[in-house]
This record gives C-alpha cells, structure tokens and sequence, in this order.
C-alpha cells in the first residue's frame, strides 16, 4: 500500500495552477511505467464496487444519453458474490440504511428500486427523537403535511445494503455487457499520467490504471485502461483522491457505533398502530452518542449506537442477554443508572439464554426502570428488545472527513472518498447517492453538448452542486454530536432542549427541517 | 438600383482581389494571438467563452428541430451504397466553424461525431464531419495541440471527419472553388454551376488571375450548416475598401447549402451592452470575466442590423443563378434568440433579450 501511495501522490500544486497545471503532469508522466501497448479507452471507470460505484453505472447505463458510454468499474471483492446474495426472512443484516424518499425515487427512476426485494425493506413514518438528559422530545413525521384520506408519508426506507447492492448488480447486468467492462475481484495495483503515443493521441494528461487480480500470484502483466473520466467511489482511503492529491480535513470522534439486529417484543396494538412504523433515537449525552432503533421487517430491528470506544468494546463483550438488557436499559433509564451499568463486572463465563439464573444486568434493569418516571404515553419508547441475531454485534469507529474538492482534471470523488459524516442522521449513504445522481446527470449534459466528461469544466457542475449542500449535512451532522456530548443539565441542555422543543412545536419551523433533509 | 448593383459588384471584386486580408483585421489578429497560451484554461480569460459554448449546442439543436437541412445527394448515396441496412447513419450534416480559434466550439462539435459510422441513433447535432478555420496561425497551432489530448477528437483528424485549417474565409471560398472545378466532371452535385469555370487555373488562383472569382464563379462545395460565433463583431469594417461585416456575411452564405444554416452569435450595439461588455466586462479584475480590448462596441451588430445585411447576403449570392432578387428571400427563417450571463449561474437562454447583448441568431436558406 505504502508503495501504491509513493506512486500515485502527485507533486503539490496550488489548485489554481493545477487547473491549468497540464505541464506538471507531462512532467509527472516520465516517471510512469512505459507502457508497451497503448491502454485500452473507456469515457468513465469508477473505482469501487458499493452503493455509490454501482449506482453511478446503473445511472448511466439507464439514461439515453450516457448509456452508449464505454465505462468500467474495479473492485477488489467479488461481485459474483454480493449478486447471489440471499438471507431468510428471519435473518437481517447488520448493515443498513436509511434511504431518504429522495433516495428511493433516484432508485426507482434510474429502474434499481424493481430490483430491491422490498419484502426486505422497512419504510417508516414516524420519528422520535429525545434527550436523554431532559426528556425534551421531538416527533418527525408528515402528520401534518398529509391529509387525513391519505397514507402517512415515508420519512425513510430501511434497506440492508447487500439487498440494495444486488439490486443495482442486477439493474446494470439487465442493461447488457455492451461498452461495459466490470472488473471484480480486482485491485488497482497503481494509477499514473499516460504518455504521448507517436502518432496518436497525447495521453498525457489523462489517468491510466494498471490492474491486477486481487488474489493472484500470476505474473501476468497488469491490464492497462486509461480514463476519460476516473470515478473515485472507493472509500475513506480514497487510491483515487490520492493520485489526485486531493486532500481531506477531518477528526476521528473517538467514538464508535455498535450495531446489531434485533428482535422486538410483539407490538401492543392499543398503543401501537399497525400501519405506522417508527424510528426512535435517544440522546445519551453522558455516554457519548445517540442510541438508534430503526425498523425492520418482521418485527425486526437494527441497531446503531453511537458511544465511547471503551463502552463499544463493553456492549460487544456482553452475552445476549445482557446486551439485550443494556439496549433496552439505554432508552429507559438515565444516565447515572446507564452509567452504573455500563461498569458492572460482565457474568466470567457466558450465561447460555436457556439458563433459567437471572442474568444481573436484566436484574438491574428490572429494578431500576421502576424507579424511573417513564413517558406517558407508551408509543413514545420502542417496544422491548427480546432476542439479538447471532453474529450481528459489530462495531465501527465514527469519523468526520470532507475532501477539499471533488473534482480535478479527469477525476470526480463520490459518496465517502469525498465526505464522511457521523452517522447519527444516517445520511452517509444518501450523500453518496446524491453525489452519484449529480455526477450522471452532469455527465449526461457534457455528452449532449459536446463536452469533454473530464473536463474541469465539465466536473466543475457536479461539485458546485454537491460540495456546499455535503458540508452542511456533514456539518449540522457534526454540530449534533457535539451539541448532544455535553452531559448533565447546564446551559447547554437547556437550550438544546429548549431548541428542540421549539422546533417541536413550530410546525412551519419543522415542515422546513424534514424538507431539508430531504 | 443599376447602379447600387453595380457598385456592389465592384465591391465584391475589390473584395476578393484584396484576399487574404479582406475581413480580418490586423488588431484583432493580434488580440487574440496574445491570449493564446490561456486559450484552454478553464480558469483563464476566455472561461466566459468556454461557458457559452453548450449553449451553441442547444441553439443548433433548436434550429435543426425546426428545420433539417435536406439529406445531399452524396450523402443519401453513400448511405446506400456503404450498407445494405435500410436504417441509414441519420447523422450527416457538414460543418464548417469560421473564426474557431482556440477550437473551443469545433472541438465541442468534432466531439459529438459519432464514433460508429454506423450508427442509427441521431446525435443532438447530427454532425458528420467539421471543417474549422481561423486566420491566426497560433490559434489553429493551439487548437491542433489540444485536439491531441483527446483520443476521440484525435481519431476524428486522422480520419479527416475533423479538420483545422489555417485560412481566411477567402482562401477557403477560392481553395474551394478551384477544387470543386477540377471536381467538376466526376461530381454530378456541380455540373449545375461549373460552365463558367473551366478557365479557371487550379493553381494560386489569387495571385495569378484576373478577376473571375465574380460572383458568377462556380458554386463551391457547400456546407450544411455553417456557424459563426463571436465572429462578426471582430470583421474589420472599411468601407473605402469595400469590406464590411455585410460582405463577409455575403461570403459566408455563399457556402450554405440551400436548407442549410448559417448559425451565429454576437453582441447588440445598445446602451445595456455597452455597460454590461465594456464598462463592467471588461473592468479590472475581479468584476470584469473579459480581457480588456476584447471587444470594440462600434463594432457591435444588431439584430435587425444583421437580418438586414443576411437578407441582402442571400440575394447578393444568389445573383448569377437562374433565382434571384427577392425571390429567394422567399423560403428563408430568421430566428433571433438572447443570452445572458448571470455571474455563479453561467449563460442563460433569455428570448426577448437580444437588445440587452449578447444573442444567438441563426438563418436558414430557402431550398
């Protein structure tokens, strides 16, 4: 990897002359590997196989303007794999999302959405949201945008991300093979500036990726294609953004979100409707980070909780059991009895589920919720968690990076190789489709007028219309955390909490914000 | 009216003995050699330029879905005789770019060529080939270099669908003529015009011989659609010489296919034009997006201006052929449209603002 770096980090140049910097690249181009033949052409190759690569493919190939384009896409997993993907009913991955309406037409538009088996995807109406500090509450739903004869409208869409990838594989294997190239289970091995070729084209200001299969010891000499146009799709550690030396400021929020799937108590169908779903997120200012149960088919739920790496590692060391009471403890109890809890010795050996001892965190939490005011009405907490899938506890660290640009001569970042934000509005993979419905759209009116894809002038669109709206996702993404870290009940609380309770209240206020997060 | 024709005539003949200087001027030339090396940079001084040009495209395909230059004799021939398929390559209008430049517009438009001939899928701007030309050998140096840089581009040049030419529009109008009269035996589509020019020499046609490239000269090769952008504003206008935007105009015509377009831009000589191009324009940075000298207002065309000069064009081109005078105003279009930059939003289609400036306008000959 250390190598890859050395040969794709290009010389700094100050962006201004980088955009016209076309002499330091021809520069950089001698110290490239000499390549024997000329590399095969492609108008777009997108590094990286997840929602935001494939779903920049399935856009292009569904729009009639893009869809004769020549592109490639590289990944080093196998894509064979994720597109035979298959789970029963009553198993749910642990990685999920929530899909904005926005989202879901993008998906529908661009003719994936036929491909997701919906009888996997969770779509809810309704939110709560409270502090667990102060009780203050706020409830999201489109109540009163809605008129009472019709459907409650969908605040988002839970969807497995395997589900979704399948999904896009299958939308573009139905658009045929034509101009189409997918390189899985392959690595870019290094990306550098092309060359002139005697008597054809100057390439020397155009990208040229070497590719070489991800687990293979043959000496085969590495594939060459240059770009047109190079999608950077492929992650934090962006190869892409890189070779284009671009750079990224950011933090680690020293804080990491454990997931799950779980299973849920039957529903109490006199407090809870059968019709609406609901998400529900607890503030724990004194843990470090919300606590979020969003719904899944089946009675089902997924997990995400966002708290110290020391409390992560606690929660993942628990038998079930435990970790069943802590979660349900989590959005019942206050802080100092979470905070008690979470300091409990864990039971030596793992107590099996059958084991009929009480285990001492249900203890705890048994005797300690019924000293603890609980909201009036019941439909305001999430039913009780009753079982957790096996495997499905895994944690992640939460980080904040946002690229200083998107765009660079013949390169575009998208989804989290130009930005990622903390999770607690799960708008990270939103972000990366919209980025990606930006790009194909951008795309397509630089392929009906005559423009070159990766042209400065060309890319310039997409960023402009992505980088400002990402930063201040990212951003209000970034001021919630921090908003809700500090604990206990000065100031800040209350005017948290007071600000929470106005949005609440304010209808217009709060039509504007779910619009927003549109 | 004799004698306005004839004077006409004489100044048409001044016009074209004067040659290779006729309608370029000397200034100009050397205004826009000095921004060359800034030529492609999209941060430059012509970054205002490189934001207009997709809204040439769209003008074109507004024109070409109001009317489609009809399909030529050679090309509906060729169409049948390459493929047996009955669907032909919809795609085959010839372009000719006058005043290219840097080749911001021909390069654009060379991009929209299909790359399989044998396509069936019509291009916005049903393009089969392009011929660009520009006075200033820097600028077609700068354009050529830049073509390299794209393969798709590079691969149009080889295949001549792309050509850049080194010339003024009188060395084209002459090289063209000379080569359709050498052509004229084998090419059927200029027998109707090529009587008179078999006298004519091949060689040095402007040097040598007298004038005969009068405006009976044979019909040279023609093309389907034939644009003009930011082009007309810079003719050098002298009219002791007997040069002026409207015999320029005249020449450009002249190469329009009958159904063809000639498609342009320019800038309206109007109060609001000359604050918005040359006091804010052209101000110092950062207000102004345009170098300083770019432009001369005097020099500025409107749009009824310019309809005229056309109208008078097509009948002054069409003397000599057996339709003339107002005649054959009779089957041509006009059409007239605004554009308007909005600094952080780019160009903007604005009908009805053509006073304002800046305006896309485009007419059609009569078939």
């Amino acid at each position: 990897m250390r190598s890859l770096v050395r040969s794709a980090a290009r010389p700094y140049v100050c962006p201004s002359c980088q955009l016209g910097g076309l002499p330091a690249r021809r520069r950089f181009a001698s110290h490239s590997t000499p390549t024997s033949a000329s590399p095969e052409i492609y108008d777009v190759v997108c590094v990286g196989g997840g929602p935001a690569g494939l779903g920049l493919l399935a856009a292009l190939r569904a729009s009639s303007a893009t869809s004769k384009l020549k592109v490639a896409l590289v990944e080093t997993q196998d894509l064979q794999k994720a597109r035979s993907w298959s789970l029963d009913a009553r198993h749910y991955s642990n990685r999920v999302s929530s899909l904005t309406p926005s989202s879901v037409s993008f998906l529908q538009r661009i003719g994936v959405w036929d491909h997701v088996d919906t009888a996997r995807a969770q779509p809810y109406q309704e939110m709560q949201v409270w502090d667990g500090e102060t009780g203050s509450r706020i409830t999201f739903d489109w109540s009163m945008e809605s008129s009472p004869f019709e459907d409650m409208r969908t605040v988002a869409t839970m969807t497995e991300n395997s589900n979704l990838v399948r999904a896009l594989l299958s939308r573009i294997a139905e658009s045929g093979d034509e101009n189409l190239s997918i390189f899985s289970n392959t690595t870019v091995s290094s990306i550098s500036n092309g060359s002139e070729i005697p008597d054809g084209p100057d390439l020397s200001a155009w990208p040229i990726l070497s590719l070489a299969p991800t687990n293979s010891s043959t000496s085969q000499p590495p594939k060459q294609i240059a770009a047109r146009l190079l999608v950077g799709a492929d992650g934090i550690n962006s190869p892409v953004r890189r070779f284009a030396d671009i750079s990224t400021s950011g933090w680690d929020y020293d804080r990491h979100g454990v997931v799950a799937t779980l299973s849920l108590s039957d529903l109490d169908p006199v407090h809870y409707s059968a019709s609406i779903k609901t998400a529900y997120q607890r503030f724990l200012p004194a843990l470090g980070g919300p606590i979020a149960l969003l719904p899944l088919p089946n009675n089902n739920a997924s997990l995400v909780w966002s708290t110290t790496p020391a409390n992560a590692a606690y929660l993942k060391a628990l038998p079930p059991r435990a970790f069943i009471a802590m979660v349900n403890a989590a959005f019942r109890l206050s802080m100092t009895d979470l905070n008690y809890m979470l300091r409990m010795e864990r039971p030596a050996s793992p107590t099996t589920a059958s084991s009929p001892a009480l285990d001492p965190h249900e203890d705890e939490l048994t005797w300690r919720v019924q000293h603890t005011p609980q909201p009036r009405k019941p439909s305001q907490l999430p039913p009780l968690v009753t079982g957790v899938q096996e495997g499905t506890v895994a944690s992640f660290p939460l980080r904040f990076r946002h690229a200083s640009t998107y765009v660079s001569p013949r390169i575009a970042l998208v989804g989290d190789a130009a930005h990622v934000i903390h999770p607690l509005a799960g708008q990270g993979l939103n972000l990366g489709l919209g980025d990606v419905a930006a790009l194909a759209e951008t795309v397509a009116y630089a392929a009906t007028h005559g423009m070159d894809l990766g042209d400065i002038l060309t890319l310039e669109r997409y960023a402009g219309e992505r980088f400002a709206t990402n930063a201040k996702i990212g951003g209000a993404c970034d001021v919630l955390h921090k908003l809700y870290n500090v604990p206990g009940n000065g100031p800040v609380a209350w005017a948290r909490s007071f600000g929470l309770d106005v949005i609440d209240s304010v209808p217009f206020v709060k039509g504007l914000l779910m619009r927003g997060a549109q | 009216m004799a004698t306005r024709r004839a004077l006409r005539t004489l100044n048409h003949l001044t016009t074209r003995r004067a040659h290779s200087t006729t309608s370029v001027s000397a200034n100009e030339l050397s205004h826009f050699s000095a921004l060359a090396s800034s030529w492609w940079d999209p941060q430059g001084p012509s970054r205002v330029l490189h934001l207009m040009n997709p809204l040439r495209h769209d003008f074109i395909a507004s024109c070409l879905s109001e009317a489609l230059p009809p399909p030529s004799a050679s090309a509906s021939s060729s169409a049948s005789t390459s493929s047996t398929i009955p669907a032909p390559n919809p795609n085959t209008l010839r372009y000719l770019d006058i005043g290219c430049g840097g080749g911001i517009f021909a390069e654009s438009l060379a991009r929209s060529i299909s790359a399989s001939p044998t396509t069936t899928t019509a291009t916005p701007t049903r393009a089969a080939s392009i011929t660009a030309i520009d006075p200033s050998t820097t600028l077609i140096k700068i354009a050529r270099d830049h073509a390299r840089l794209d393969p798709m581009v590079d691969a149009h040049l080889r295949a001549g669908r792309f050509e850049y030419k080194n010339c003024t529009l009188e060395d084209l109008i002459a090289s063209l003529s000379s080569s359709s009269s050498q052509q004229a035996s084998p090419s059927p589509s200029s027998s109707s015009s090529s009587s008179s020019s078999s006298s004519l020499p091949s060689s040095s046609p402007s040097i040598s011989t007298p004038i005969v490239t009068a405006p009976a000269a044979p019909a040279p090769q023609k093309y389907d659609i034939v644009t003009l952008f930011e082009v007309i504003e810079h003719i050098e206008s002298t009219p002791s010489a007997g040069i002026s935007p409207q015999s320029f105009l005249t020449d450009c015509l002249r190469l329009v296919r009958p159904g063809g377009w000639l498609i342009g831009s320019t800038i309206a000589r109007t109060f609001p034009s000359w604050l918005v191009n040359q006091v804010i324009a052209e101000a110092p940075w950062p207000i102004g997006v345009v170098p300083r000298g770019t432009h001369e207002w005097q020099k500025f065309v409107n749009p009824d201006e310019l309809e005229g000069w056309v109208q008078e064009g097509l009948m002054r081109g069409a003397d000599g052929v057996a339709k003339a005078g107002a005649a054959v105003l009779d089957g041509m279009r006009w059409k007239c449209v605004g554009v308007v930059y909005v600094p952080g939003l780019g160009w903007k289609l604005v009908p009805g603002s053509e006073s304002w400036g800046n305006y896309f306008w485009a007419v059609r000959k009569g078939i």
